[in-house]
């Protein structure tokens, strides 16, 4: 094997062992090597984080392990990250995503990030306890493809509606997929609220969202 | 209440026989009716959770609109953590959430809290609230208060994220803030003890969904078993509930030692396979999809489907929800779960 690859592969295992600091060194190498940062990043990190998905949804890892391993993918993209050459990142699609308003439980949001970030996605993300507004007015700022909603209590996954409303009476409905999850979600209540997907997971929603954007791309 | 099916016991006589393995006229049905009793009662959940005698009539009037077999005293999992520094913050009418954890860096475990239940936080209003239904409705019905396991109050201690991380990146940290938990979880639990409740132990930030089943082992399993003694040792059956997925940790959850296990998202007749020999199940309507946005017929099918699942449980069956019942739950739908549990005829088949 090259150096190449076994840099590339040592990347990817960082991140699977959840070794912060073995991410950053060899991140740190890819870089004094010449290997280019895109390549580390999509070849390395990313691969890395595809076994995990795995591993996720085997239930081999659960959610300790997956923020660790986040936090192992993170380092290694900080290093990484300011000698990408900008165009390799602009094509990308954007997110918006967020906990709904009233619900400040955000592991799940959280997990949903991580993995659309790591399937190459812009996510902007709203953080908790969310106005519904703010989910349309930044979608509507930043020109994003999808919003993505979260919540884990039954009190507050109506307003999950409530954001397609607005998006409906603003007349901006088609503009975006709307995605949602969350513990009490389920696809017949997707459906039941006129919402483009659902998904049970994380790694299911990294999944959905590339199908949805797909399908926007190509309807 | 119009019922057509009449009972032949008390909820409370139904649930002394039920737990001495004699004969009862139905299975009982013990709905998780947690904030939802503040609707019943009229009040906002805000007014629910900071006044005992608030919380007590709530759950009173709950009891005389379902007749349910049990009681429970509950605002959230996060109040034991709350009276031991965690801040929560109290939305006008929904159940609190965890503002600022008291352990923001691990130096702040000195400022943890040993709680004093008659002062600290609300676990004075549980208790009066747990007072006032003994008072009230204790002869026809046990009142439980409900009070979480160490996983969870360590979590809403330090913060669920940071929490979960020092398992792999400072257990030792995670073992202190378990072993304060555990301290004041036993201490809550002679409260309720003399407030003439029974405490009913929820751990649900131990939840399959969230952890693995060694994770559960080494850092649950261990901190449960001695509060599990504690209330067996005053004669009284322990309850035990996590909701989310739980199939891969039932085994588990049975070494504890508790007499019930409340489960939400699993498949009965597998649970009942695994340990029903050795506890009893409790479940597992789905909230948010059968009780809250479901019918009543609904929820009377998803219940019979479970009592047909493990009805016939060697060490018992109680017919309940998977977790909470949504606060904005139709009463009709509450209803047809009790009426599912009274027209029940295990011979008949289904």
């Amino acid at each position: 094997m090259g150096e190449k690859q076994e840099i590339l592969q040592q990347l990817a295992q960082a991140v699977v062992e959840m070794d912060e600091e073995a991410a950053v060194t060899v991140a740190e190498q890819a870089f004094r090597v010449g290997i280019d940062p895109y390549e580390a990043i999509t070849d390395g990190l990313t691969v890395g984080m595809g076994i995990v998905n795995e591993k996720f949804e085997n239930e081999e890892y659960f959610v300790p392990e997956i923020l660790l391993c986040a936090d192992a993918m993170y380092a290694g993209l900080e290093v990484l990250r300011p000698h990408l050459k900008i165009e390799a990142a602009s094509h990308h699609a954007r997110v918006v995503i967020g906990v709904v308003e009233g619900d400040t439980h955000d592991i799940g949001k959280n997990l949903v990030k991580m993995m659309l970030e790591t399937a190459a996605l812009e996510v902007y993300d709203l953080g908790r306890n969310v106005p519904l507004h703010d989910f349309v007015d930044k979608a509507l700022e930043i020109d994003a493809q999808m919003i993505c909603l979260s919540t884990l209590m039954t009190t507050t996954m109506d307003g999950m509606k409530k954001v397609v409303d607005i998006l409906e009476e603003k007349g901006v409905r088609d503009r975006f997929v709307v995605m949602v999850g969350g513990g009490p979600i389920s696809q017949t209540f997707a459906d039941s609220i006129g919402a483009d997907g659902y998904a049970a997971n994380a790694a299911a929603a990294v999944r959905k969202a590339n199908e949805l954007i797909e399908n926007m791309v190509t309807a | 209440m119009t019922n057509t099916l009449s009972d032949q016991m008390t909820p409370k006589q139904r649930m002394a026989c039920f737990l001495q393995g004699q004969e009862v006229d139905r299975p009982p049905c013990a709905p998780l009716i947690l904030n939802h009793a503040a609707r019943v009662s009229g009040v906002k959940i805000s007014e629910y959770n900071q006044d005992g005698r608030t919380m007590g009539a709530a759950h009173v009037a709950a009891f005389k609109e379902y007749g349910h077999d049990f009681i429970f005293i509950f605002s959230t999992t996060s109040t034991l953590a709350e009276a031991m520094g965690t801040k929560l913050f109290f939305p006008d009418d929904d159940a609190p959430w965890v503002e600022e954890p008291v352990v923001r860096q691990p130096a702040d475990l000195a400022k943890v809290r040993t709680v004093d239940p008659q002062r600290d936080g609300r676990l004075p209003v549980y208790l009066e609230a747990t007072r006032l239904c003994c008072d009230r409705i204790g002869e026809d019905v046990f009142v439980g208060c409900v009070f979480s396991g160490p996983f969870t109050t360590a979590a809403a201690l330090r913060g669920t994220e940071n929490f979960v991380k020092e398992t792999y990146k400072n257990p030792e940290l995670v073992h202190k803030l378990l072993t304060l938990a555990l301290d004041n979880a036993l201490i809550f639990v002679d409260a309720i003890l003399a407030a003439g409740g029974i405490p009913v132990l929820v751990e649900p930030v131990a939840s399959g969904s969230l952890i693995s089943p060694v994770m559960f082992k080494k850092f649950a399993l261990p901190y449960l078993k001695p509060i599990v003694e504690k209330i067996q040792q005053a004669n009284l059956p322990c309850i035990l509930h996590i909701c989310g997925k739980t199939t891969k940790v039932v085994e588990l959850m049975a070494d504890t030692g508790a007499n019930a296990l409340s489960l939400d998202v699993i498949d009965l007749a597998e649970a009942k396979e695994k340990v029903g020999d050795r506890v009893c199940l409790i479940g597992n309507v789905n909230p948010a999809k059968t009780m809250l946005k479901g019918g009543p017929r609904d929820v009377a099918r998803e219940a019979r489907a479970c009592l047909a699942r493990a009805g016939d449980n060697p060490a018992g069956f109680i017919l309940s929800s998977g977790c909470e019942v949504p606060i904005n739950t139709r009463p009709a739908n509450i209803h047809a779960m009790i009426d599912a549990a009274r027209s029940y005829r295990p011979q008949a088949g289904l």
